[in-house]
């Protein structure tokens, strides 16, 4: 913060000189370079917030017209006569502007315009031209291009910091600040900061002890060199890149499904940093991967980045309300696209132009008409030949389903038409009405029974169907006969100590929601929701009984809505023991419940054994060619969304809402930059693919300042725990400045220049003396810099949620290092119309695999991981918290992974047990052994004498897992020199 | 270690307290202590001045000074109802829908809402009864709520921006439709800080049916640091990781303790200046006491049968009986100084709507027959009993849920369906006038008419009463000063006492 108020003050102080100066000196200007260079900026930063597009007080003076024109209060100069002019007035009688007066010198500016004739150009003032005290303009310093910077060579830099060229930036600006920076870290330091900020892994102690030993002069490159060559930087460098991407496998909303398929993103954007593919590239690839690289696989999965947000698809039927559901998805893409790659905070322009930035609302809604064609979804990907060679061989296949298909049916056909003729014998067999949802009822002979059995073969919407019925209320009524009983009693009843049994469906987080329980709690509401064709209801003794009723709904609310599917076809069995059954009733003598039904009844009855063994052939046949298609294996379909025509005219929303449209506007670059780069204007009717592509080239473009901008300080924030500008997505005025506005251009300037490969790029910065110093504190340097901006000393930091998690794993020597695939879950996933995700409580070694390939659902708390500040992905995390709280230490004390791994890492330093020394070794020798080898794996360095006592007396009390949990739990093991 | 990229809390007060622009930074709040006082969030505001340790017990001036106002509330109690409640079946009476039962609503006869088309006007199913000196009629479905409608201040003139579950809770919980704002209670945390040194700050308890609409979202701090997130745990439920792994016996856990004390120890001495390491050592601390303490909150051995009796946690239907318990286990957080509470009463959509939450869409009857006896005493005695113990002077009691119901039927169903443009939210409790009404909905309950209000409008006024000016607890994020009322909101004072 110091900083940016640093740039504030020394603005105004600038501006002050600019308006003081000259005012009081020269006479004869040009009118036009008056009033550009004094009389200029003070409209455009003191008056055109409201006296601009706002037009308070019906006075607007961005053009010489409408300034002639005046206000409310008439007009407001009379050129050349001060004293007769209204704004003269005001602002001399500190009337306006309202808030804060103008100095004398600036009223004495605009007092000497008017009086000079109020010279006003031709061409409209534009509230964005100029940077003002309250809000950026497109001299704004993020959107200026780059500019060539030679790094600084002043006499104060020492020889061992003048090699480098980032040394050179940055002690110069240590200088200017009276700091000076570090000496060179140890080894072990050094080896153990590269290892984690390369690969997330800690080294291991074979690693410490070569690099130690290591006299080379150029040990360190190769160190570094060996990091980079890692797959394992791809892993780490990718969980960066998929922060900043929003990157999630879970649709998000309150449906919430989790993505199956989006795991291909998160494996392509790790390999193609372990390919060293040039990042703008990969840039291009994710906005228009299917436009560039159409059939190859590994471009095209890029676009999951537009549709790996979240999006609600709950289904309004409210257009309104649907509408502003689309504006939403499309406003995350619009976000995720503007802040990743340009830093720019693009969706702060939805409802107006940016508060604070010169992005304009209609820079938004260009962007919107750009993205208007992107639908969440699968798409089929692979070359033209691949997807013809499927259909190819797809075709004969699908060609005999479909003749099957019409034989069955004509098979069918037949025999249902022959059932249809002879129908009317048949009537007279079903004289009872057909069942009913509101109630359906079945009298008996008195029978003495204690069970009472529904099986179901056919629901009332489909013949063939016996699940997925409902059934509110099953009533089983005694007999009324025997007056000694009184009147007749429902015994199925749960109160009469009836109990009911049937498969149901389930919610998991909540057991009892469909269960067959609810036939008999007396109430019509809710249902049972049947899994199985069975309902056994048990009475609490043997009763004589003469009647059930039945029904799933009751109230008639329902009709015939999915919601309250009934029975079609049953029979009502009663038993004494649960064995032997009695059919007591069927739907048999029931009139049907529709047409299907009836005709199924009747070619059940007429249908010829030589029939049957036809119906059988083909059915199959049909499974036998069913089974061949799905042996030719599919195309990969994966989330990377699918891509319709969107034709235009599109408009701004006004205030935001989609019922207000507003000034029509075609996809184009936004004007935003548009003194540094070479725009583009695209007609409403443009392809979809070519917005996408040219947006892509714009943002890509060697005149565009921001991209590498933003993609030179998220490496420095990753390497040093902060950005030279601390906001990495937002390079606006709300957004931090740069402490080394020289050295972020020189950097930026080199990633265009290794033509976008990061490897070098990160070799560079990591060569640096700047890079290897001491973190070690230093009192009076942090009263200067307490967060060593400046880089005094090498900023320590904690390791992040997937680091302390796979260096556990790594330590107990558990990690399984496979990579790419379906993601694993530290959660357990539960549907039932919406997801549930639950934290699980044990993690079997399936989930041991690096913690970036966990899969990634939104609006989960994950144990360890959302501790330790992972974040959720319903935003883009341009740089992660750091807290600290009492549940981690919870976690990391008590959750059964820090057992589990305390457990494995005992066993494993057990098994490589001490190093031999032949004949018998005392007990206290091979404990310290033991406690030796412990502090070598986590911490990467041995025990003192004071340590190594203490610990052998936990081992000897407790054993070695305790050692071990104690040792995943110290500061030094995720705090990071 | 003082690293920016720690969001550290300090800097997020000045960020949220002072003039971004008048902030000239002091470097060394960085460095003293401020890491020990920000764990938990406890006494933010205090602790940037007097470095409070939290070994110090001494008693902590809410907000010490940096409040805008001056504070009725030291802490909140959110009801939440999900599933969208009706408003006309349980706090607005709408005398005109017995009057035009079965007609169509005038203007809106091809009104499409969420699941389509509606029918004619639906008159609610049960009577509304006069309660207390105010006169207020509430629904006769909720007898025990009544005896409180004198306290209580409803808004029946709320609106939302959403007709949709989760966009609609979320909104409700952030001030903004989208996923990932922080809720209230992170809000509040992140403004007042704690004010006990053994419980987390901000807890929700979800109902024993599920979690509410979207989840996690409702109580997600966002981008405020992860120590403002609230804690979940229920009277069936407790906090995860709180207990000692069976493997692992008492001493064991003394002894490695102290191990870990001693390495700990060590490694700060050669890392001095680097206070976060203190500060981490410090939430070991913390979490032991926290062991010791939660189980203490959730243990109603001690409650009296007559007060069990009066929340009804013995209750024979199950439903109720858990609600109840964990009303109780709401006033005993409150009681120990929990600073935000959010107190489910209902869960998410399921495959038969209404039956996990108050989404009656096809049998309003048969739902809420269900929902209310569930809600009804065990709600009523919690606020009984915050009120005999004197809670209620400094807590702040929220009624809430996303939105409210239509006044007509929805098509070939006797249930209602979303109404984000009229609905009903109430408070009650330290700073709010009771007995009053504010605003209304049109004379069916379509929408808001007298006086509209947003949930903007709401957390404004919840802020105000906390002694903070909606306007700057800000917090900077992307490109801007988030705010929980968005750029919105303005404080409904005639709800102030």
């Amino acid at each position: 913060m110091p900083v940016r108020e640093l740039v504030c003050v020394g603005a105004i102080v600038m501006l002050g000189w600019c308006l003081c100066g000259p005012a009081s000196v020269c006479a004869d200007e040009v009118p036009a370079k008056f009033f550009d260079e004094q009389v200029k900026p003070i409209l455009v930063n003191r008056c055109l917030s409201c006296h601009g597009a706002d037009k308070k007080g019906g006075l607007d003076l961005r053009t010489k017209a409408a300034l002639l024109q005046g206000g409310e209060s008439g007009a407001v100069i009379e050129p050349g006569s001060p004293q007769e002019s209204l704004l003269v007035d005001y602002v001399q009688s500190e009337e306006m502007p309202p808030k804060k007066p103008l100095s004398d010198a600036e009223v004495a500016i605009l007092t000497r315009w008017v009086a000079r004739g109020g010279y006003f150009p031709d061409e409209p003032l534009d509230i964005f031209a100029l940077t003002t005290e309250t809000r950026a303009g497109y001299d704004w310093w993020s959107l200026r291009p780059l500019s060539t910077v030679l790094p600084p060579s002043p006499d104060e830099i020492g020889a061992s910091w003048s090699q480098h060229p980032i040394d050179c930036f940055v002690r110069a600006a240590l200088h200017t600040k009276g700091l000076s920076p570090s000496p060179k870290a140890d080894k072990r330091t050094l080896i153990r900061r590269a290892t984690y900020d390369l690969t997330g892994l800690p080294p291991t102690p074979q690693e410490v002890a070569a690099f130690e030993k290591d006299q080379r002069e150029d040990a360190y490159d190769r160190l570094i060199d060996r990091l980079l060559a890692s797959p394992h930087y791809g892993e780490h460098w990718g969980r960066h890149w998929l922060d900043v991407v929003r990157f999630g496998e879970s649709r998000g909303y309150e449906r919430n499904e989790v993505i199956d398929n989006a795991w291909p993103f998160r494996d392509y954007v790790i390999r193609s940093l372990n390919d060293d593919k040039p990042f703008d590239q990969l840039v291009r690839e994710q906005l228009a991967g299917d436009v560039i690289g159409p059939g190859e696989i590994d471009v095209e999965v890029g676009t999951a980045f537009l549709v790996c947000g979240p999006f609600d698809d709950v289904g309004n039927q409210n257009p309104e309300q649907a509408a502003q559901s689309r504006a939403n998805t499309i406003d995350d893409v619009i976000r995720a696209t503007s802040e990743a790659f340009l830093g720019l905070t693009v969706g702060c322009s939805r409802c107006h132009d940016h508060k604070f930035d010169p992005i304009r609302q209609t820079d938004y809604y260009s962007l919107y008409a750009t993205f208007a064609g992107i639908q969440h979804a699968d798409r089929e990907l692979g070359t033209e030949e691949q997807k013809e060679q499927r259909a190819g061989q797809l075709a004969p296949l699908t060609k005999r389903k479909e003749e099957l298909q019409k034989e069955f049916a004509k098979f069918e056909g037949e025999l249902t038409a022959a059932a249809i003729k002879r129908a009317d014998e048949f009537v007279g067999d079903w004289l009872r009405p057909p069942a009913s949802r509101r109630g359906t009822e079945e009298v008996f002979p008195p029978v003495l029974a204690r069970h009472v059995r529904l099986t179901v073969d056919g629901t009332d919407v489909n013949p063939a169907a016996n699940i997925r019925y409902r059934i509110d209320e099953f009533e089983v009524w005694t007999s009324e006969r025997g007056t000694s009983e009184g009147p007749s009693r429902n015994v199925a009843l749960a109160d009469n100590g009836g109990q009911a049994i049937g498969k149901n469906f389930v919610a998991e987080d909540f057991v009892g929601a469909y269960v067959a329980e609810l036939t008999i709690d007396g109430k019509f509401e809710p249902p049972w929701i049947a899994a199985g064709p069975e309902l056994v209801v048990t009475l609490a003794e043997n009763e004589t009984i003469d009647r059930v009723f039945f029904s799933s709904d009751r109230s008639g609310a329902a009709g015939d809505q999915f919601i309250a599917t009934f029975v079609g076809e049953y029979q009502i069995d009663v038993s004494l023991n649960g064995e032997d059954w009695q059919a007591v009733a069927s739907s048999a003598t029931r009139q049907p419940v529709t047409e299907a039904h009836r005709n199924k009844r009747i070619v059940e009855h007429l249908i010829t054994d030589q029939q049957r063994q036809r119906r059988a052939d083909l059915t199959t046949q049909l499974a036998e060619v069913d089974r061949k298609i799905a042996e030719i294996a599919p195309l990969p379909t994966w989330w990377v969304g699918t891509f319709k025509e969107a034709s235009g005219p599109f408009h701004v929303f006004v205030g935001g809402s989609p019922q207000k449209t507003g000034e029509v506007v075609v996809p184009a670059s936004p004007s935003v930059l548009k003194q540094a780069t070479t725009g583009y204007h695209l007609a409403a009717d443009a392809p979809e693919s070519e917005r996408r592509r040219q947006l892509a080239e714009w943002i890509t473009a060697p005149d565009n300042p921001l991209t590498p901008r933003v993609l030179a300080n998220r490496l420095w924030h990753y390497h040093f725990g902060t950005g030279i500008v601390d906001t990495p997505s937002d390079f606006g005025f709300m957004g931090g400045r740069p402490t080394h506005p020289g050295l972020l251009d020189w950097l930026a300037a080199q990633v265009q220049s290794a033509d976008w490969k990061l490897k070098q790029i990160h070799k560079l910065i990591m060569t640096s003396q700047t890079y290897q110093q001491q973190s070690a504190f230093e009192e009076i340097a942090a009263g200067i810099d307490a967060d060593s901006r400046y880089l005094w000393r090498f900023p320590p930091r904690r390791l992040s949620a997937e680091e302390i998690r796979d260096t556990l794993l790594a330590i107990a020597g558990k990690i399984d290092f496979t990579a790419g695939g379906p993601g694993f879950r530290l959660f357990r996933y539960m549907q039932d119309n919406v997801s549930t995700y639950l934290p699980l409580d044990q993690f079997g070694p399936e989930t041991y695999r690096r913690s970036v390939y966990h899969q990634n659902a939104r609006a989960t708390v994950i144990d360890i991981m959302t501790d330790f500040d992972a974040p959720d992905c319903a935003f883009a995390t341009p740089r992660r918290t750091e807290t600290t709280t009492p549940l981690q230490a919870l976690t990391m004390m008590n959750h059964s992974f820090i057992i589990d791994m305390a457990r494995f890492l005992a066993e494993r330093i057990e098994a490589e047990g001490p190093p031999e020394q032949g004949g018998g070794e005392s007990a206290p020798a091979k404990t310290a052994a033991q406690v030796r080898r412990a502090f070598e794996l986590a911490l990467a360095r041995g025990p003192d004498q004071r340590e190594l006592n203490a610990a052998a007396l936990l081992v000897e009390k407790h054993g070695l897992a305790a050692l071990c949990r104690a040792m995943f739990n110290t500061n030094e093991l995720i705090y990071l020199d | 270690m003082p690293n920016p990229a720690k969001n550290n809390v300090t800097d997020s007060l000045h960020r949220a307290l002072l003039s971004r622009r008048g902030f000239l930074g002091d470097a060394h709040t960085g460095l003293l202590g401020i890491s020990l006082a920000s764990l938990l969030g406890r006494d933010l505001l205090a602790s940037e001045h007097d470095k409070v340790a939290l070994e110090s017990r001494a008693p902590r001036q809410l907000g010490n000074g940096k409040l805008q106002f001056a504070p009725r509330a030291q802490r909140v109690l959110q009801i939440f109802c999900p599933g969208g409640a009706s408003h006309m079946d349980l706090w607005e009476h709408k005398p005109s829908l017995d009057k035009y039962h079965g007609q169509p609503l005038p203007g809106e006869e091809n009104f499409l809402s969420f699941q389509g088309r509606s029918g004619n006007l639906m008159r609610s199913p049960w009577p509304f009864a006069a309660c207390g000196e105010s006169g207020h009629k509430i629904s006769t479905m909720l007898p025990h709520m009544a005896q409180h409608v004198d306290d209580i201040a409803f808004v029946h003139s709320m609106t939302s921006k959403t007709n949709t579950h989760g966009p609609g809770c979320v909104f409700m919980n952030t001030g903004h439709v989208t996923e990932g704002f922080p809720s209230a209670g992170a809000w509040v945390s992140y403004a007042l800080g704690s004010a006990n040194d053994t419980l987390p700050t901000y807890v929700t308890i979800p109902d024993i049916r599920g979690e509410p609409p979207n989840g996690k979202a409702n109580w997600s701090n966002g981008f405020l640091p992860a120590q403002h997130q609230a804690i979940g745990m229920n009277a069936q439920q407790p906090i995860r990781n709180l207990h000692l792994p069976s493997q692992v016996s008492a001493e064991e856990e003394a002894d490695t303790r102290q191990l870990l004390e001693l390495l700990n120890q060590h490694h700060a001495a050669q890392h001095p200046g680097d206070s976060e390491l203190q500060a981490r050592m410090e939430s070991y601390r913390l979490a032991a006491r926290m062991q010791l303490s939660a189980p203490e909150v959730t243990n109603m051995s001690g409650e009296t049968p007559a007060t069990l009796h009066l929340y009804g946690t013995e209750d024979a239907n199950p439903l109720k009986a858990a609600y109840a318990r964990n009303c109780l286990l709401a006033r005993r957080l409150l009681e120990k100084g929990v600073r935000y509470v959010n107190l489910y009463c209902a869960s998410r959509a399921s495959g038969v709507d209404g039956l996990l939450n108050w989404d009656a869409h096809r049998t309003l009857v048969s739902d809420y027959e269900r929902h209310c006896p569930v809600f009804d005493q065990p709600t009523a005695a919690l606020l009984t009993d915050l009120k005999q113990r004197g809670l209620l002077e400094d807590t702040l009691v929220l009624w809430t849920t996303e939105f409210g119901r239509m006044p007509t039927h929805q098509a070939e169903t006797t249930g209602r369906d979303h109404n984000p443009d009229g609905f009903t939210c109430w408070m009650m409790g330290a700073g709010v006038k009771g007995g009053t009404s504010y605003g209304t909905t049109d004379e069916f309950g379509r929408r808001a008419e007298e006086n509209p209000s947003s949930v903007w409008d709401f957390y404004a006024t919840v802020l105000h009463i906390l002694g903070f000016s909606h306007e700057q607890l800000t917090y900077y994020y992307n490109g801007f000063d988030r705010r929980l009322t968005d750029v919105h909101g303005h404080v409904i004072h005639p709800l102030l006492a």
